[in-house]
Parts: C-alpha cells; sequence; structure tokens
C-alpha cells in the first residue's frame, strides 16, 4: 500500500509539471519572447495551485471520491491543453485568452491534489510523516517529469502526444484509485465507468493525433508541428524550432523565416526595381504575403493584386500574430487587393494590364500544377503584362532540378518571351531559380529599395551568371498536352534522393 | 420462441446489408434525350397530320447532326442563307451533342477530334474559323492535357490504352509485327480521312473479310493484341472485330500519321463545335421538326414537317440514310446498312474515388470490360483545383446482334443500367458508389454505322453518294465509317453541289473536287 500510494504521489506531481512546461513550451513557440511567456505561465501556474490549496478546505466530504473526479478533469484539461492552444493559435485571436485560463484551470486542480491526498492518508501515518513522504515524492516526480520532457517526450512524441500522454497517466491514476481505496469507496462503478470514458477520449486523440499530423509527417519535419490544417485545397503545416517558422504546403517546404528574406528579395526585386514606373503589380500564388511585402517597399506602386487559390492561406498569414510580424502585415494594406481563385481561369478571364508580374507557385509536383508552367499559361499571363513590364518566375532548383529548370526557361521562350534567368543561393532550399520574362531587353536596376538584407545593385548581374554545372540543357518547352515538365521534375528530384 | 441458427445468420445478414444499403448514397437520374418514341412512329408507318401551311425553299437540310450543320456553316460561309435546317430533337448536333450542369458541360457521345492531317482540308478549314488552328498551329488548350489515357489491367494501372504491360516475348513480337503491317497500308495512301479522297479498289478483298479473319491468317494468335483490336473496333465502330470488316479495322490504324500531339477535345466533347456551328447558322435551323415524309416532285421534293410542307428545290439527307426508306415516297429498301447500339452515361461525382499509381486521366478503359470506360469532362478544365466531376462512360452493345441488343437496351430500364455501368466501375473503383450523386443516361438503338464485311466496297453506298439528284443523301454512315471528319467531309460536299447546281452562286476557286 505504501509504495504505491506514494508513487501516485510521483506520477501526478510529474504530470503537474509537464502541464505547465507544455503550456510554457507552446507559448513561447507560438509568440516568441520565451523568457516573457515562460515566466508569466509559471507564475499563473503556481498562483492558481495556492488557490486551488486555497480552496480545499471547502471540500469535506468523499474526498476520495472528489480526488479521483479531481484527476479525471485534469486528464482531460491537461490532456488536451496542447491541441486546444494550437487550434487557439491557428483559429482565433484569443490565443492568450485561452492559454491563461487553461493555465488557471489546470493549476487550481493540481493545487487541490496534494491538499486532498494529504488528508486522505493522514490517519494512516504521523503528521511529520506524511508531509515527508508526499512531498519528497512531489518533487521527485517533477524532476523526473523536468528530465523526460526535453530528452524523451519533445523528440519523440511532440508537444499534442506528450500532453495527451500525460492525461492518460491522470486517467490512469484515477482508475487505479478506485482499487487502491476500493474499501473506502462508493460508486465504485460510475466511478470507473467515467474513468474508462476519459481513457478512451484520450487515447482516441493520441490515434487522431497522429492521423492529423499524418504518420510520415513525424520524419518529414524534422521541427515541432504548431499548426497542421487540410484545407480544402492542400494541407498546410507550421514548424517551428527556436526562431525557424517553417510553412509546408503538402509536405513541400515552402520558406524558412530564417532564411525566406533572400528568396523573397530575389524573386521581387531584380525585375521590379528594373520597372521603376510600375504601379499596378500582380501575384499569382504567394498567399504568404512574402512577396507583396517586398512590392510593398515601392512607392509608386499603388495597386497590388495578389490571386491565391486558398482563402484559408490568406487568412492564415493576415491574422496570425507571429505570420504578420513575418510579412509586416502586407495582406492587410490598403494597396492590395486579395482574390481567392484559380490562377489559371483567373489570368484568362481577367483583363486587366500589369506593369510586373511574380508567378510564385509550388513546384510541378502534379499534373494539376503543371498546368500553371505551360506555354499555354504563360501565353495568357502574358498578354496581362504591359508594355514595358516584367513576369518573374519561380522555376525550382537550377541546380537539383537543372532540366525542370530549363524546361521552365525554354517554356516562356516559346511562349513569346526574352527571357532572363538568374539564380540565389537560399540555405534552407539550396540554389535556387527564377525567370524574369518579357518583350524587351531586361537592364538590371542601379538603384534598389534602402533596408533590403541580401541584395544590392553591384550584386543583381552576378545573379544572372550560371556556372558550367547549373547551365543551359536543351529541353523541350512544357505544354498542356505534354507535361513533360512533370516527369522531368520528377527524375530530377529521383536522382537527388538516389 | 426459439431461433435457429440459419435463422439468426439470415436476419443478422438481412440486417447487416440494411446497414450496408442505407449507408449507400442515393444515385438520381433519368433516361434522357429519347428519340426512340418519335422513330418508331416512322418505323411502323403510322399516320402524320396533314401539312396546313406551305412554304417554298431552295433548300432544306434534313438533320442537324454534324453533317447538316457542316453543310449550313458551308452555306452562310458561301453567302447563300435561303434554306432550312430541320432537326427532329430538341438540341441539334446529333452525336455531337452535349450537356451542362454545375460543375462542368460534358459530352452526350462524340467527344473527340483526332488531328486532321492535310488530307482534311475541310476539318482544317472549320478549326480555322473557329481559332483551333492558328498560323499551323494547334491552340495547347483545345489539345487533349496530359495524361490522356490510362488501362487499368492485372490490378494496376499504365498509361495508354495499347496494353504495355504483363506482355510475353510473343505478344510484343506480335504488337510489333502488327505495327509494321499498319505503316505498310498507311504508305500506301489507300487509307485516308476522309475515307472517299484515298479508296481505291485495290484492296476491296479486304471488305469482303472479317477482321479476325485477317488477323487470324495473318499470325495474329495474342490475346492482348485481340482484345485491342476489340476495343479498337468497339470504340470506332460499336461492333466486335468479328463483326467489322479488315477494311475498316486497318483504316483505324493505317488512316492517320502517329500523332504525338493526341487529339482535340473540349470538355463537352464535339458539342463545343455544335455550339460554334450552331452560332453561325442558328437563324436556318428548326428544332423538334420531325420530317416524316419527303415528296420526290418535278422540280424538287415536298418535305413534310409538323403543320408545314416544304416545297424544296433540293433537299440534302443529313439524317441517318437507314431512314430514308421510311420518309422518302418509293425509295426502295436498303442491304447494306447495319448500325451498332449504344448507351452513354454521364455520371455526376462529388469526389473523385481513391485511386493508387495513377493520376486522374482523360480515358479510363479496363481491360476485358465490356464497356469502352469513360471520360472525365473535367480534364480539359485550366483549374489546378478539382474535386466534384462528370464521367461520361461509354458503352458500344458489341456482342450480340444489333436488334437483339437493341431490345435489350430498350427493355430494360434505368435501374438495370445503373447498376450494370455501377458494376463495371466498381470493379476497379471500389467506392463509386459513394462518390456518383446522379447518373443519366442516353440510349442510341441507331448510334453510328457498322462497318460490317462488304459495307466499305458496297455498290449501294457509292450509288448514294450521287450528287445529280435533288435529294442528296450526306450522313458520315455514306462513308461506312461514322466519324466526325466524314459528317462533316459529306455535309461540306452535299452544300457545295446544291450551290452549284443552283447556279450563279459564288464558288471559291479550287474548291470543287
Amino acid at each position: 500500500m505504501n509504495i504505491l500510494l506514494f508513487l501516485t504521489v510521483l506520477l501526478v506531481a510529474a504530470c503537474a509539471l509537464i502541464y505547465e512546461l507544455i503550456a510554457g513550451t507552446i507559448a513561447s513557440y507560438l509568440v516568441g519572447d520565451s523568457v516573457f511567456q515562460f515566466s508569466t505561465v509559471i507564475g499563473t501556474y503556481l498562483f492558481a495551485m495556492g488557490l486551488g490549496s486555497a480552496l480545499s478546505r471547502y471540500l469535506n466530504k468523499g474526498l476520495i471520491q472528489r480526488f479521483i473526479w479531481i484527476e479525471l478533469m485534469l486528464g482531460v484539461v491537461g490532456g488536451f491543453s496542447s491541441a486546444a492552444l494550437m487550434w487557439a493559435f491557428a483559429f482565433s485571436e484569443g490565443f492568450h485568452i485561452v492559454l491563461y485560463a487553461l493555465v488557471i484551470v489546470m493549476g487550481v486542480l493540481v493545487g487541490l491534489e496534494i491538499p486532498l491526498l494529504m488528508r486522505i492518508v493522514k490517519d494512516r501515518y504521523s503528521f511529520r510523516d506524511v508531509v515527508a513522504h508526499v512531498l519528497t515524492f512531489d518533487y521527485l516526480g517533477a524532476l523526473g517529469a523536468s528530465l523526460l520532457f526535453p530528452i524523451l517526450l519533445i523528440p519523440h512524441l511532440g508537444l499534442i502526444r506528450s500532453a495527451l500522454f500525460f492525461g492518460l497517466i491522470n486517467a490512469g491514476v484515477a482508475l487505479w484509485s478506485t482499487f487502491l481505496f476500493a474499501p473506502q469507496l462508493m460508486e465504485k462503478r460510475t466511478l470507473r465507468a467515467a474513468c474508462f470514458v476519459v481513457l478512451c477520449l484520450l487515447a482516441g486523440g493520441i490515434v487522431k493525433a497522429k492521423q492529423i499530423t499524418a504518420t510520415a509527417e513525424d520524419n518529414i519535419y524534422a521541427d515541432e508541428i504548431i499548426f497542421a490544417r487540410d484545407t480544402r485545397y492542400q494541407h498546410i503545416v507550421l514548424t517551428r524550432f527556436k526562431d525557424d517558422l517553417r510553412l509546408f504546403l503538402n509536405s513541400h517546404l515552402q520558406f524558412s523565416s530564417r532564411d525566406e528574406y533572400r528568396y523573397h528579395e530575389a524573386l521581387v526585386h531584380p525585375g521590379l526595381a528594373a520597372v521603376p514606373f510600375a504601379k499596378t503589380v500582380l501575384v499569382l500564388g504567394g498567399g504568404d504575403g512574402l512577396a507583396v511585402r517586398e512590392i510593398l517597399k515601392y512607392p509608386q506602386v499603388d495597386k497590388v493584386t495578389l490571386v491565391d487559390l486558398d482563402p484559408e492561406m490568406t487568412k492564415l498569414f493576415s491574422t496570425q500574430s507571429m505570420l504578420i510580424n513575418l510579412n509586416q502585415k502586407s495582406l492587410s494594406s490598403p494597396r492590395l487587393q486579395v482574390i481567392n481563385a484559380d490562377a489559371f481561369p483567373w489570368v484568362d478571364q481577367n483583363t486587366q494590364s500589369f506593369d510586373f508580374i511574380v508567378i510564385d507557385f509550388p513546384d510541378p509536383t502534379n499534373y494539376a500544377l503543371g498546368k500553371l508552367y505551360t506555354t499555354a499559361f504563360y501565353r495568357a499571363v502574358a498578354r496581362h503584362l504591359s508594355a514595358q513590364g516584367f513576369m518573374v518566375v519561380q522555376s525550382t532548383s537550377p541546380m537539383f532540378a537543372r532540366d525542370s529548370f530549363w524546361c521552365i526557361v525554354e517554356t516562356l521562350h516559346k511562349s513569346g518571351l526574352q527571357t532572363f534567368p538568374y539564380h540565389v543561393y537560399v540555405p534552407s532550399f539550396g540554389e535556387w531559380g527564377f525567370v524574369l520574362a518579357g518583350t524587351h531587353e531586361y537592364v538590371a536596376p542601379t538603384s534598389l529599395p534602402s533596408a533590403l538584407r541580401f541584395l544590392n545593385p553591384e550584386g543583381i548581374p552576378l545573379l544572372f551568371q550560371f556556372p558550367p554545372d547549373m547551365g543551359p540543357v536543351p529541353m523541350p518547352a512544357n505544354q498542356l498536352n505534354t507535361q513533360v515538365l512533370v516527369r522531368t521534375y520528377e527524375n530530377d528530384w529521383k536522382d537527388i534522393s538516389h | 420462441m426459439k431461433i435457429g441458427r440459419r435463422q439468426f445468420l439470415g436476419t443478422s445478414s438481412a440486417a447487416l446489408i440494411g446497414l450496408s444499403l442505407k449507408s449507400e448514397k442515393k444515385i438520381e437520374g433519368s433516361f434522357v434525350n429519347e428519340s426512340v418514341v418519335a422513330g418508331h412512329l416512322l418505323r411502323d408507318r403510322k399516320p402524320f397530320p396533314p401539312a396546313r401551311q406551305t412554304i417554298k425553299t431552295p433548300l432544306v437540310i434534313v438533320g442537324g447532326g454534324i453533317s447538316g450543320l457542316s453543310a449550313a456553316w458551308r452555306l452562310r460561309k458561301r453567302g447563300f442563307n435561303d434554306f432550312v435546317l430541320l432537326e427532329m430533337n430538341a438540341q441539334a448536333g446529333g452525336n455531337a451533342r452535349s450537356g451542362e450542369n454545375e460543375i462542368t458541360a460534358y459530352p452526350w457521345a462524340a467527344h473527340y477530334v483526332p488531328i486532321p492531317g492535310p488530307k482534311a482540308e475541310y476539318v482544317r478549314e472549320l478549326f480555322t474559323d473557329l481559332g483551333v488552328l492558328q498560323d499551323g498551329q494547334w491552340e495547347e488548350r483545345y489539345l487533349a492535357f496530359a495524361p490522356q489515357e490510362r488501362l487499368f489491367l492485372y490490378g494496376r494501372w499504365q498509361d495508354g490504352i495499347e496494353p504495355s504491360f504483363g506482355l510475353t516475348q510473343k505478344d510484343r513480337e506480335q504488337f510489333q509485327r502488327l505495327e509494321e503491317a499498319f505503316a505498310k497500308y498507311r504508305a500506301s495512301g489507300a487509307f485516308t480521312v476522309p475515307l472517299e479522297i484515298g479508296y481505291s479498289n485495290k484492296f476491296a478483298e479486304l471488305d469482303q473479310t472479317p477482321f479476325t479473319d485477317w488477323l487470324a491468317t495473318q499470325g495474329f494468335d495474342s490475346r492482348l493484341l485481340n482484345w485491342y483490336m476489340n476495343y479498337a473496333c468497339r470504340d470506332d465502330y460499336g461492333a466486335l472485330a468479328r463483326d467489322t470488316s479488315a477494311w475498316a479495322g486497318i483504316h483505324y490504324f493505317s488512316s492517320r500519321e502517329a500523332e504525338e500531339k493526341g487529339p482535340l477535345t473540349w470538355p463537352e466533347g464535339n458539342g463545343w463545335i455544335t455550339k460554334r456551328l450552331l452560332k453561325r447558322v442558328h437563324e436556318n435551323v428548326r428544332t423538334d421538326q420531325m420530317v416524316n415524309k419527303i415528296v420526290p416532285t418535278a422540280r424538287g421534293a415536298s418535305v413534310f414537317a409538323g403543320e408545314i410542307e416544304y416545297q424544296a428545290k433540293f433537299v440534302i439527307f443529313s439524317a441517318p440514310t437507314f431512314l430514308a426508306p421510311y420518309i422518302i415516297d418509293d425509295f426502295p429498301p436498303l442491304k447494306t446498312f447495319v448500325y451498332s447500339p449504344w448507351l452513354t452515361a454521364n455520371l455526376t461525382l462529388e469526389r473523385l474515388p481513391v485511386t493508387r499509381g495513377a493520376e486522374p486521366s482523360w480515358d479510363t478503359v479496363f481491360l476485358d470490360s465490356p464497356t469502352l470506360g469513360y471520360v472525365d469532362a473535367t480534364h480539359q478544365s485550366l483549374r489546378t483545383h478539382i474535386d466534384r466531376t462528370v464521367w461520361t462512360f461509354y458503352w458500344a452493345l458489341a456482342d450480340g446482334t444489333p436488334s437483339q441488343n437493341r431490345q435489350t437496351l430498350l427493355s430494360s430500364d434505368w435501374n438495370f443500367w445503373k447498376e450494370a455501368i455501377l458494376k463495371d466501375l466498381e470493379r476497379v473503383h471500389k467506392d463509386i458508389r459513394q462518390c456518383v450523386s446522379r447518373m443519366d443516361i442516353m440510349r442510341m438503338g441507331h448510334a453510328m454505322v457498322r462497318p460490317v464485311p462488304g459495307t466499305i466496297s458496297s455498290e449501294e453506298r457509292v450509288k448514294l453518294k450521287r450528287r445529280d439528284q435533288r435529294i442528296l443523301f450526306a450522313n458520315s454512315d455514306l462513308s461506312g465509317i461514322s466519324i466526325f471528319e466524314e459528317a462533316q467531309f459529306h455535309g461540306v460536299e452535299a452544300a457545295q453541289a446544291v450551290l452549284r447546281r443552283l447556279g450563279g452562286t459564288r464558288n471559291a476557286p479550287g474548291e470543287s473536287r
């Protein structure tokens, strides 16, 4: 009896600390400023525990039963706390309200646990022994949890499943207590049924969590998944490790917040700075608002039109605090019009003309996306280009997918455009390629917006030089009826992975 | 009451079936575009109400399929507008009709035109008019998008319909040898589209032999090769290879260059062409006008439709030729023409079935299925994201005699055919019943002419092509094969003959053949 009883204390203590650590970690992952987040979360949690301890004096009857109910509640609230915080981050403005509300509820419940346990066992031991033993195991549990959390739980289970797992332990303690204290307990059946329901709920959560983050994803994403969502159009995943925020669409990396400035400066400025009169700009794809952020650095641009398929994507990047920090609220600019539409039909039916067009689609990994890299598409886009305008196309890696890159160049060329391919180094991507295209000769700009982190006017001409291992290769143009690019791309990347 | 084990099993399995039926989606739909009732009035020589009005006109075109519409297109293009086109159905287009729902437009029958070779002058002219051919370039968005065709065989998918998986050495050798044989016939120049341009008696004996016999004499006994030849005959002629003349079988493969560009197609199939032809000729088109009688007169013919008698100098008979003995007074019975019964179905899918190992393709075929598979109407969409779609399912009732199959086609109800189609799809798409929300079915008793042995070389066929009569025949069945190019060719040729004989009309140089 003794050892089992104190093991209960140890487990309960471990759970309590884990929930606190999870809340602190999620808050600092999602909002940043970890010192502030951790200290406010810990402070609030401890305060709520004190509140729980104070409230414990009002509980008089059926202590064991109450203890079991508290364990079950804590199992549910703590178990789903991670998922709830992620959800709040993704879907509501009130992340902090949800955070502190959860921390207070969990703190109060945790604060009730130890006083109740002490009172339950007070008649079996002397006061001196109760205090000594309970607190010993309490602190021991805390030590275990604090070591498990960074070493085992976060790397192997992730935040959502760690919380659920400890929720299971809480519920397990509840079930176990119905046996441990069986002689003093009434309504054992009801309690056990409740335990069973909670255990199922949490186990279901673990299975579901595995589905949400798709079994394979644990291998694809090195970092913690802080947001995962299947929209009507795609699978959006955000991961975070320290200050590195990454966006994945259908498991393909779109940017890393550490070096995306290189990508987006290179995507926009070599072309846009060369069209000094540019007033209207069209962005196709790029629902993250990062290309728009660069475009808005030109005061003479008075209208930017962003066409992105997925309204959930543009909504996410115009409301989420961490993401709007990154795109500097570009999607809320009064100069910007966001249109959620399929790009090809939109381009086909629209009649506006633009001075600069940014085409920033995911790589041509399937036939559907492949349509957006065809002569038919580029011809349709070119009809929107004003006489002195340029378009720029993100064109995958000339290093890893050399044939694909030059296939895109040839496709633009066959569409009746002059092409000016260039490339940059983006650490998280490797060598990356772009193609400027227009109906006249390109002259590199001599001035750029101030405060760029990567590009300067002297460096731009250098981007257009290709070393021999990335140099031109003869490729056919990509057409709707052949879609050679999709197969080429598949082969290019197959070669890399072998 | 004691429940026996057997009874218990019975009731519980009934309960299970009940559950599974309950979870199944309800599929709406009906037969559509039925013209069998009107057709049988003609067949049974039922009396029609007398005419109450007489209209004099130089020309009446009977039938608003591709032949009739092409005749009208040629006439108006030459500045001749004084004619009427009478179409029995509510919608013109014949085998090039189409439908549309909130998801997409879709075809009801013919759904593509192969890239016309240099000899198909009229087709090229039309496509130039319609912006499909510009400066010698085919408009990319009208070429069938990749991936075009896929075949399901031995539990997996392959690209293309010609089997390329699970072939033995012998199969490969025979496919290779057959391709060489077809190449020789192609090089002879006798197998052309339009058929009339290259046709010569040199290969007439091929037309006396069933295609299967020809294959057997040449030593082609590979199962997969014979499946593929049968598929080709069912696809283009609605017939098995044994009911197809060897000449026609060879024509299918030897009349076109091995084009890698793929055919021209549109979401609504050849309905796209119909719409554009109608835009140009709609003023002359009268729908819901079934011609019930044509009486040849001294200066032309009287054409009776509804309450109107059209007194015409000329008639272009673009309707299927088998109708002629039932409509035209004192017309002798026809001996040559055999027609294949078909059904097509348009299935609305709320989602795509789960498919592993293949991307959605334009045309999907299953090995050893009695049907021809299906075509995806949204495949030609420019959209990148497609969740709902329409499939057009094709089924030529080829096995058995045409009259027996017509009987089956007409006597079975919608539910029978719906189940038959779903069962065929279920062989490959297990979850198809969860995807389909609607299935409309079109039954065609005489869908297309069948080139049985003797059809192509028939004298009757040649005689009907004469252009020196007052009634000029122009249906594609005059060629013995039912394809867009033949229908258009005969329509245009008939129109030009009428223009010449009406005299004094603008006849562009080099136009007459």
